[in-house]
Formats: C-alpha cells, sequence, structure tokens
C-alpha cells in the first residue's frame, strides 16, 4: 500500500513540478519547440529540395536540344518552371540537323501553351512528341501508362485537371486523358503530352473557336525542338558545333544543353541548402545554450527542493528519476508542438513555396516524412535530457542538511 | 489564536487571489485566440489570401468561398468578444459553437461551394491553406479552452 502511493506520488510529481513552475516550464518548452521547429523544417525543406532536383535530372532525358532563333531562353524555362510558351519551326530544318555527326538518338516536339483549360485553371503546355522517335517522355510515362498514345488522345501531368469523365476540355473540344502522370515538382506538372499527329488536330480546334496557335500552314510541319541524345565519344557543345557546320543560317539557331541547366540548378540549390543547414545549426547552437543556461539557473532554487525530498526519504535514483521525466516530458511536449507548428506551415503550403521558389520542389514520400517527425521529436527529448543532467550531477553531490542550512 | 486567525485569512486571501487569477486566464485564454482568429478570417481571404479573378464575367466558386469564409470569421470574432464577458459554462458553449463554426470554413471551400480546380490557382495555393492554418489554430486553442473551462467549473 504505502509503495504504490509513494510510486503514484513519485508518478505525478514530476509533472506536479511542471505545472508548479508555469514560466520555467513555458520558457523551456518554447526552447524545445524552436529547435524542434528549426530542425524538421529544414530537414523537410531540404528533402523537398533534393526529392525535386531528383525528379527533375530524371526528366530530363536529352544532352542537347536544337530550338528556333531566339527561343533558348523560352525552352529552358520549360524545363524548369516557366511559363508557358508556343515557338516552332519548319519539319525540314529537323531533317537536315539529324543529319549531323555525333547523334545517337534524335526526337522532335512540338510546344504549344494553351489559354486556360476551362473556367478557373491555368494555361496548359502541350507538348507534342512522337512516340516513335522518342527517348525522353515514354521511359517516365511507362511506370504509368504502357499503351500507345493514339491519335487525339491525351497523357496529363498532375496539375491538370481531368473531369470526373477522364477528359480535358481544351479550344471547345474535350479530349480523353488516358493517364495522368506523377507530380514531378517541375513545369511538366502543368502539361498535357499528345502525339505529333494529333497538333494539326489542335490547330483546328483553336481555329474553331478563333483563338489560332499557329498558321494552317504550319499545323504539319511546326516542330518547336530537337532533342538529341549524343553517341559515345562525343559531348553535346561538339555535336552542337557539327549542326553548325551543316550549314550557315543554323548558328542562328537556339542550343539548349539540359545537362547545364540541371547543373545550374543544382549549384542554386545546394546554396540554398547550406544558406538553411548554418541557419538550422546556428539556432540548435543558440538553443542548446539558452537550455542548459535555465536548467543551469533552476539548480540553485532546486537544491533546496531536492534536499528536503531526501530528508523524505528519497533515494537519489528516486531523484533521478523525477529530474528524467521533467526533461522527457519537455522534450516530448516541445517535439511534437515544434514538429505541428512547422507541419502547419510546410505541407498546407507547399505549392506556394514551390512557386516562389522557382526551384523544383516535391513533397517527400510518406514514410521519409514520419521518419523525420519521429527523428525529430527523438531529438527534443535527448537535447531535454541532457540539458538536465546538469542539474542532475549538481543536486547530487552536496548532504541535504548542509544544503537546507544553506544561506541561513 | 490571533495568529491562527491571521494564518486562515492569508490563506483564504491567496486562495482567492489565485482564483480569480485562474478565471482571467481562462477567460483571456478562451477569448483572445478567437478574437486573433476571427479577425485575420475576416482579413485574410479579403486581402492577401483573396479569390481568384472573374473568368469572362463569371465569378469563379473560389469567390463565393472566400465571402463565406469571411462571414465565418466574422462569427468566431464575435463569440470572442462575447467569451470576455461570459461566465465558465457560456464559455465553453461558445467555443464549441466556435468549432462548429471551423468545421464548416473548413466545408465550405473543399465540399459545399469549392475552389478553381487548377493546383497552381492562387486560391488552391494561398486561400485554402491560410483558412486551413487558420481554422486548426481555433479548433486547438478553443479545444484547450474548453478543457480549461470545464476544469474549473468543476472545481467551483
Amino acid at each position: 500500500m504505502a509503495n504504490t502511493v509513494r510510486n503514484n506520488t513519485l508518478r505525478t510529481l514530476a509533472s506536479r513540478n511542471l505545472a508548479g513552475r508555469p514560466v520555467r516550464t513555458g520558457a523551456l518548452l518554447a526552447v524545445v519547440t524552436i529547435l524542434a521547429l528549426a530542425f524538421f523544417g529544414g530537414t523537410m525543406f531540404t528533402m523537398n529540395l533534393n526529392t525535386g532536383m531528383t525528379s527533375m535530372e530524371r526528366r530530363l532525358g536529352a544532352d542537347l536540344m536544337v530550338v528556333p532563333q531566339n527561343t533558348a531562353q523560352k525552352a529552358e524555362a520549360l524545363l524548369t518552371d516557366g511559363n508557358p510558351s508556343t515557338f516552332y519551326f519548319t519539319k525540314d530544318i529537323v531533317a537536315k540537323v539529324k543529319q549531323a555527326d555525333g547523334i545517337a538518338q534524335a526526337s522532335e516536339q512540338t510546344y504549344i501553351a494553351s489559354l486556360a483549360a476551362e473556367c478557373c485553371a491555368e494555361k496548359l503546355q502541350i507538348i507534342g512528341y512522337d512516340p516513335a522517335t522518342d527517348f525522353v517522355i515514354e521511359p517516365w510515362v511507362a511506370s504509368q501508362f504502357d499503351g500507345t498514345l493514339e491519335d487525339g488522345q491525351m497523357i496529363a501531368g498532375a496539375n491538370v485537371n481531368v473531369s470526373t469523365d477522364g477528359t480535358v476540355e481544351l479550344y471547345g473540344r474535350r479530349w480523353s486523358i488516358v493517364a495522368q502522370l506523377a507530380a514531378t515538382g517541375t513545369n511538366l506538372d502543368n502539361s498535357v503530352f499528345i502525339n505529333l499527329n494529333t497538333v494539326p488536330e489542335m490547330v483546328a480546334a483553336s481555329a474553331a473557336v478563333s483563338q489560332r496557335i499557329m498558321p494552317e500552314e504550319y499545323a504539319h510541319k511546326a516542330i518547336s525542338t530537337v532533342l538529341i541524345k549524343v553517341a559515345e565519344g562525343y559531348d553535346a557543345q561538339t555535336v552542337a558545333e557539327r549542326i553548325k557546320d551543316l550549314d550557315p543560317s543554323f548558328t542562328q539557331l537556339g542550343y539548349v544543353y539540359p545537362g547545364g541547366i540541371t547543373a545550374t540548378t543544382k549549384t542554386a540549390l545546394n546554396a540554398l541548402v547550406t544558406y538553411l543547414a548554418v541557419f538550422v545549426a546556428a539556432i540548435w547552437i543558440m538553443g542548446v545554450i539558452v537550455l542548459l543556461a535555465v536548467f543551469a539557473s533552476s539548480v540553485n532554487e532546486r537544491k533546496r527542493e531536492f534536499a528536503s525530498l531526501r530528508i523524505l526519504g528519497a533515494t537519489r535514483g528516486m531523484l533521478a528519476s523525477i529530474l528524467l521525466r521533467e526533461s522527457a516530458s519537455i522534450g516530448l511536449i516541445g517535439g511534437v508542438l515544434g514538429v505541428s507548428i512547422a507541419s502547419l506551415a510546410i505541407f498546407p503550403f507547399s505549392t506556394l513555396i514551390s512557386r516562389q521558389l522557382q526551384l523544383p520542389y516535391l513533397q517527400a514520400s510518406l514514410p521519409a516524412v514520419f521518419g523525420i517527425m519521429i527523428l525529430t521529436v527523438l531529438c527534443a527529448v535527448v537535447i531535454a535530457i541532457v540539458g538536465s543532467v546538469i542539474v542532475l550531477v549538481r543536486v547530487g553531490r552536496p548532504e541535504a542538511y548542509l544544503v537546507l542550512r544553506e544561506g541561513e | 489564536m490571533a495568529r491562527d486567525c491571521q494564518q486562515k485569512l492569508r490563506v483564504s486571501t491567496m486562495n482567492a487571489l489565485r482564483k480569480r487569477e485562474e478565471v482571467m486566464k481562462n477567460k483571456l485564454f478562451a477569448s483572445i485566440p478567437n478574437i486573433v482568429f476571427g479577425a485575420l478570417l475576416v482579413i485574410a481571404p479579403q486581402t492577401f489570401a483573396h479569390a481568384c479573378g472573374a473568368h469572362d464575367g463569371m465569378m469563379p466558386a473560389c469567390h463565393y468561398s472566400q465571402q463565406a469564409a469571411t462571414g465565418i470569421g466574422a462569427v468566431i470574432l464575435v463569440l470572442g468578444l462575447v467569451a470576455l464577458i461570459v461566465d465558465p459554462k457560456v464559455r465553453i458553449g461558445l467555443n464549441i459553437a466556435a468549432i462548429a463554426n471551423t468545421v464548416l470554413l473548413f466545408a465550405i471551400p473543399t465540399v459545399l461551394i469549392g475552389i478553381c480546380k487548377g493546383a497552381m490557382m492562387h486560391c488552391r495555393a494561398v486561400m485554402l491553406p491560410t483558412l486551413i492554418v487558420l481554422g486548426v489554430l481555433v479548433v486547438v486553442f478553443a479545444v484547450l479552452s474548453i478543457v480549461f473551462d470545464t476544469r474549473s467549473s468543476k472545481r467551483a
């Protein structure tokens, strides 16, 4: 009976200590919450950027893109996070470009910027590709659609509004969607993919609603880019030079190197991640110092409290248990609070964050998110316990009677 | 004898002060969050977390969700103001009403009226998350306030 009472008292003493000192508890909680928030927020942010970068690298399968004069920037924007655009040259140029040395694979694509698909939807990038020669889109699409993309059919990116009947309305016509792709964190999420034979149909549909996207005579021969995979032993710049050698007018064409874009984006991303890591580290260093200071400042007032408990018969083990329960509770509550606050900012606003960053930003997988959540709470608990050890060492040392007489 | 009486008086005065402090704390806890978040729910949809513009002269669904969210924010704000002048038991009721209003706030853009479908549209990227975050905060503080007020009502 006496043991049960004693255990119950010890069990509740920690929580009553916390409730009895609201200012001290609040200060410790605030510090642990900020530490957890910074750790979880920073890690999630970094992880989402890395997931976006990996996704972007996977989607850019070509080594070189040949595009019309003065459109290289538009083409680069298509690969990263720019606005949809329409640009084209003619098929005869494509045929000549393909004759250059050092080309292992070449495939053409046509880019058309739609008007807003329906009321309350944003503009879409329509990408026409040739399933027979394509080596960029098909490998990516294959995991989610293994059929053949027929004329008049579409594959939709992750952000495209597909109606419940599996169609999208564009230029007054409903187009059948055969598959919707997973999010990539790039502009491709706002794109629909059609085969090149569907481009004239699209042009005709746009003309029918008085929103012609290109002149009638170009409908069957408009190509926006030639995507090139270079042969072994060649680099993209060399192949670009070979193409320019084919015809003097080809020097005017735009040459885009997706590998270079990836490298540039990676540099920007690495800089951002480094700043973030330094910021989180600084917050952690300051937070740990504040935490230790708060614990250390509580040592003197607690010396008498623990001395009284010792006189009442509490062993050193019991005191340690009370202290550890207190600090673990603070770590747990602070950790959960920090994770919750950071989650309220990161998850609902992920689209806005992605839009503002102009970098590939893709939500990490659920198991990874839960893993980081658990790790953050664990770190918060550990840091709070480590902080309390300072109190434990100092209150455990002197004799109870002497401590009680201190200051008399 | 006199010392005993003095001691009892001191204890009862301390208890009364402590109780008054707790009542005041609970009152502020039950009202301030609702006033602040209610005001933000009124201001946000009309300013930075606004709905999308008209398309071909037609107002999109998010416009009506925005107007309804503003109205709900005003109701939560009033509930917070009333909580400043009423008893703990009434405050419990007011906070239950705030939670019910927040459920309505969540239902309006998602089920009852809706917003634009495009993932990158302003209403979906900014308005909806703002409403959700403010709504979650209203619910969290209302639940805590109900717990505190229930506890102090039982003690009284």
